[in-house]
């Protein structure tokens, strides 16, 4: 099919669309913008800011010009042959450039790179677009494809070529294809008007040089009324149909910049590819970058880490919910993350979801829409970045994102697994009502700019990138397969999902509490399950991990902390439970910084535990995890568990603190949790003995725990045991030793204190108990045994809590 | 733009272990077309280690060659040019001139590779280019004295060949070039 009959066709609906886009509020400069509706391919470089939006066809062929020379010259610097000897006599260094150097610099190495990348390239368009070979799968156009995306990418080596780039490229060159086709056959009608003004004079071809100089100079001498004849043609063409003339003068081999200044020509449609391409991946100057799609940034501006198109598939989720929340949690639950259907949409604008035709009206529209980067700063992160959505354009990008979900609403809603889901949302259906998709997109434009100003970082963070730190990995062997079907497994997501559950339970009642001014109330301890929290924190935020993790929970912590911190402030009275707190901290930040490795390997459920580091790490696991529940347990009938991170993470930061602490905790392998306990209990006292003067170095710590809010995440380790299961085990065994250290504190203020904390601690286990009975309600998959198990411990935990407590109140 | 490595006399395992470390880091899979070898591998392993290097192998019956079935002298035709290989030891008397393109014009052949001297040399002359790679790793040889490992690498293209030499010299890997054009197609 060739180019001009595929553009024909559409023509009917870019009225429509074109009606309903200058409906919408964020369209320029309309008359402008959409002057060369039916040349797409003038159209598509001046929304693209290759050519310059002005009226001026001097303007717009100079620029053209200059884009072409600038990509010729880039041609024959990156595409030289190697063999091609130097005229200079200083050949380079043989032992550097012989053909089997491996030396990466040399011009062989560089010919063996280029030979890589070629085939790669020669591999992806060779499946490129086959319903429409006649024109894409001929040698020239391959020529020509294969060569711009070679250039590309040895000229941007940060990216290299990943698949999908030759999809964005295709459609660009079919409309350059198809302007000319449109030029030719407008020649074919308005032939004598391209006159090709030499020298403001026309010559007809049977003239010979001789005879006709006299005629036109002898008519020059004459009237004007005497050049009438030949000056017919010329005149009327202010008379054609304007956009007939712009081709016309757009064309003429003598206007500004000559031949290389024919905006529309066939001999220079490689540049001209070459330049939109290059300014679609590069965003020129706007937000929506392609190029970012398809890698993470070298520089990694937002603080996040994620991968943009990640960030991008979550604010396009973020919009649904907003648009329509019962979808929106649909999907949720099921499981199904953005990224996997999206990451095929974004990388390729769409552009295996429709055919050629229809995508050609839609990427109209995107590119109809101005991609300067828009004021969305959130008051909470200004590093957010949206993945590079931040634009009209992007926003009209998401909004089409979420039209097109919204079309398969019903039977999305009618799936019951991610799979079936899935595969709905990769397979769209191929007879759209593009103008109504396009109209309800459009609506929508406005909405996803305002729900990207408002987009809170809980939301941003909370709900896709607890989850996609861990499935980023899976999310990157995706990106090399763009059509792939993006099943993922369910397992991890389950995992996470009880995780972010647990996270989302305690930081909704943070965010509760917020509302509350007063401290006091919001200190009481959570107990058990402020220990989980703060695990979770540790698990996410663990520094040795060597995954992508998110510290988007920053703004929620460092309120705890504060919170936590004066209620810690206020437990001051005793210098000994300073001191206990102080050396219950070096343990469990001697046992923090031993956690390192074992952190990462208890905290991905999901993976078998490796025998032989468990065996090595499992003694010192549970030696360490035994004496931060030791600690934290006494801090739970003392002061609260709260207390302990706090301090825990400034005792970080006392080099003198650790000293005593290698010296009981050397002779350490005694796996039994009782025996231990005991043990690192009685050294605990011993280490309080010792040090009796900390009451200043705690009001330092005071100090510093004020200004602390946004200590970096990894002076947060709370030493929390990392398995629920030992903690709770833990708090079994310390019961009666934890009785036992309730006889020190004397104070009265201390008792009222810790009744409310007692109370609240309660509280907590009610609730958490209730989550986890919810938990194990909302749980499908295989993983259900084991969490379930684990629910039920911690439930058992909670309840056994529960009971300490009463006793605890009794005995008062 | 072919890249034709011509290599032999390696004499493993009776006179050296293996290929010398600093060559073998340069001989990497799927840049090189087509291997060469005089001869003189001469066990199994070495063939295999070479086709692993590239697939088309052309290798000539040396004197201690323990496979018999290697022809004694092979021709092939490489883009505009003709390449005769042989061992040399049948040509006597070794390593002379002479009697090398009394072979090279029996075969026929626009570059003569022969081996057995274990010494590198590469002699221009108007029809054409005889070449010895030498021993690729250093391995004694009577006629020779401080033998040096060294391997030949032709990158023909067109009608001109440059010729690589890569020789190891007190460590250190020396490269040298020689350009050969020939002056008429093959008819």
């Amino acid at each position: 099919m060739s180019p001009a009959a595929l553009v024909e066709p559409t023509t009917k609906t870019l009225p429509e669309s074109s009606l309903s886009t200058r409906s919408s509020p964020e369209r320029g400069d309309l008359d402008k913008n959409r002057r060369f509706w039916d040349l797409r391919g003038v159209q598509w470089r001046t929304d693209l800011g290759v050519l310059p939006s002005s009226s001026s066809v001097d303007d717009v062929r100079r620029v053209t010009a200059n884009s072409r020379r600038s990509y010729a010259a880039l041609r024959r610097r990156l595409l030289i042959d190697p063999l091609i000897p130097k005229d200079g006599s200083d050949f380079p260094d043989l032992t550097m450039d012989n053909p089997l150097s491996q030396d990466p610099d040399s011009t062989w190495g560089r010919f063996f790179q280029k030979a890589e990348l070629e085939k790669m390239v020669d591999q992806d368009l060779s499946r490129l677009y086959p319903e429409h070979g006649s024109y894409f799968q001929t040698p020239r156009c391959q020529a020509m494809l294969r060569r711009i995306l070679l250039l590309w990418c040895i000229h941007h080596p940060n990216y290299g070529y990943r698949q999908g780039m030759h999809e964005l490229l295709a459609p660009l060159l079919f409309v350059l294809q198809a302007d000319v086709e449109r030029l030719s056959a407008v020649r074919k009608l308005y032939e004598h008007y391209f006159t090709d003004n030499f020298d403001g004079l026309s010559f007809h071809e049977t003239d010979s040089a001789y005879k006709s100089n006299l005629k036109q100079i002898s008519r020059h001498i004459e009237d004007d009324s005497g050049i009438q004849e030949n000056q017919v043609t010329v005149n009327n063409l202010d008379e054609l149909d304007p956009k007939i003339q712009t081709i016309i003068l757009f064309s003429d081999a003598y206007g500004a910049e000559g031949e290389l200044g024919i905006v529309l020509s066939e001999r220079f449609m490689e540049h001209d590819a070459y330049c939109m391409f290059d300014a679609l991946m590069n965003g020129a100057g706007g937000a929506v970058a392609m190029a970012n799609f398809f890698s993470p940034p070298p520089l990694n501006g937002p603080q996040n880490g994620l991968p943009p198109v990640i960030e991008a598939s979550s604010v396009l989720y973020h919009l649904l919910a907003v648009v329509d929340s019962s979808l929106y949690t649909h999907l949720v639950e099921l499981g199904v993350e953005p990224q996997y259907f999206a990451l095929r949409w974004l990388r390729v604008l769409y552009g295996r979801e429709f055919a050629l035709a229809d995508l050609l009206v839609i990427w109209d529209a995107i590119f109809s829409f101005d991609n300067r980067r828009l004021d969305v700063v959130s008051e909470n992160d200004p590093d957010l970045s949206f993945g590079g959505l931040n634009s009209s354009r992007g926003a009209f990008i998401a909004a089409l994102a979420v039209s097109m979900i919204l079309y398969i609403r019903s039977s999305i809603l009618a799936t019951e697994t991610a799979t079936s889901c899935l595969q709905r949302l990769l397979n769209f259906p191929n007879d759209v009502n593009l103008g109504k998709l396009m109209k309800k997109a459009n609506s929508l434009v406005a909405l996803a700019i305002d729900s990207m100003r408002l987009m809170p970082p809980a939301m941003h963070s909370d709900g896709v990138s607890d989850r996609s730190k861990l499935t980023v990995s899976r999310g990157h062997s995706l990106s090399f397969d763009v059509s792939a079907s993006g099943t993922g497994t369910p397992v991890s997501l389950l995992r996470d999902s009880y995780w972010e559950e647990k996270w989302r339970v305690l930081h909704k009642e943070e965010e509760e509490k917020q509302t509350i001014p007063q401290k006091q109330v919001e200190n009481r301890p959570k107990g058990w399950s402020e220990k989980v929290k703060l695990q979770l924190l540790r698990t996410e935020s663990d520094p040795s991990s060597s995954k992508v993790y998110h510290a988007k929970t920053g703004p929620s912590r460092p309120r705890v902390r504060r919170n936590l911190l004066d209620d810690l402030a206020r437990q001051l009275g005793l210098e000994e439970e300073i001191e206990k707190l102080a050396s219950k901290d070096d343990s469990t930040k001697r046992s923090l910084s031993g956690n390192g490795g074992s952190e990462e390997n208890s905290s991905v459920f999901s993976d078998p535990p490796t025998p032989t580091g468990g065996d090595a790490n499992d003694n010192d696991h549970e030696n360490d995890t035994e004496r931060s529940s030791v600690a934290s347990n006494i801090s739970v009938e003392e002061n609260g568990p709260e207390h302990c991170p706090p301090v825990e993470s400034f005792s970080a930061t006392i080099p003198e603190v650790s000293s005593p602490l290698p010296v009981c905790e050397a002779p350490e392998p005694a796996p039994l949790p009782p025996v231990q306990n005991e043990d690192s209990i009685g050294k605990l006292g011993s280490n309080l003995k010792e040090r009796i003067s900390l009451a200043g170095k705690f009001q330092w710590l005071w100090k510093f725990g004020k200004n602390g809010g946004d200590n970096s995440t990894t002076e947060k380790g709370a030493g929390v045991s990392d398995s629920t299961k030992s903690s709770i085990v833990g708090q079994d065994q310390n019961s009666e030793t934890a009785a036992s250290a309730m006889d020190v504190k004397s104070v009265n203020q201390n008792t009222t204190c810790s009744l409310k904390n007692l109370g609240e601690s309660m509280v907590e286990n009610l609730q958490v108990i209730e989550s986890v009975i919810q938990q194990e309600k909302g749980e499908t998959g295989s993983k259900k045994a084991l969490l379930v198990d684990r629910g039920q411990m911690t439930a058992m935990a909670a309840l056994k809590e529960l009971r300490k407590i009463s006793n605890i109140l009794s005995e008062m | 733009m072919v890249l034709v490595m011509a290599i032999g006399d390696l004499h493993i395992p009776h006179r050296a272990m293996e290929l010398p470390a600093k060559f073998k880091s340069m001989l990497v899979p799927g840049k090189i077309q087509h291997i060469i070898c005089t001869g003189n591998l001469c066990i199994k392993e070495v063939h295999d280690y070479l086709k692993s290097l590239c697939p088309n192998l052309h290798v000539t019956r040396g004197v201690y060659d323990e496979d018999a079935r290697y022809p004694e002298t092979e021709t092939l035709t490489i883009e505009q040019f003709k390449l005769g290989l042989c061992h040399g030891h049948k040509v006597v008397p070794w390593g002379d001139l002479d009697s090398l393109a009394m072979v090279q014009r029996q075969l026929d052949v626009d570059i003569l590779v022969s081996g057995h001297t274990h010494r590198f040399m590469a002699y221009k002359h108007e029809t054409g280019m005889v070449i010895n790679p030498g021993s690729a790793t250093g391995s004694y040889c009577g006629m020779t004295y401080d033998v040096n490992p060294s391997i030949v690498l032709m990158d023909i293209d067109g009608l001109r060949v440059v010729v690589y030499v890569y020789e190891l010299i007190d460590g250190e890997v020396k490269v040298e070039k020689i350009d050969f054009k020939k002056t008429s197609a093959t008819t």
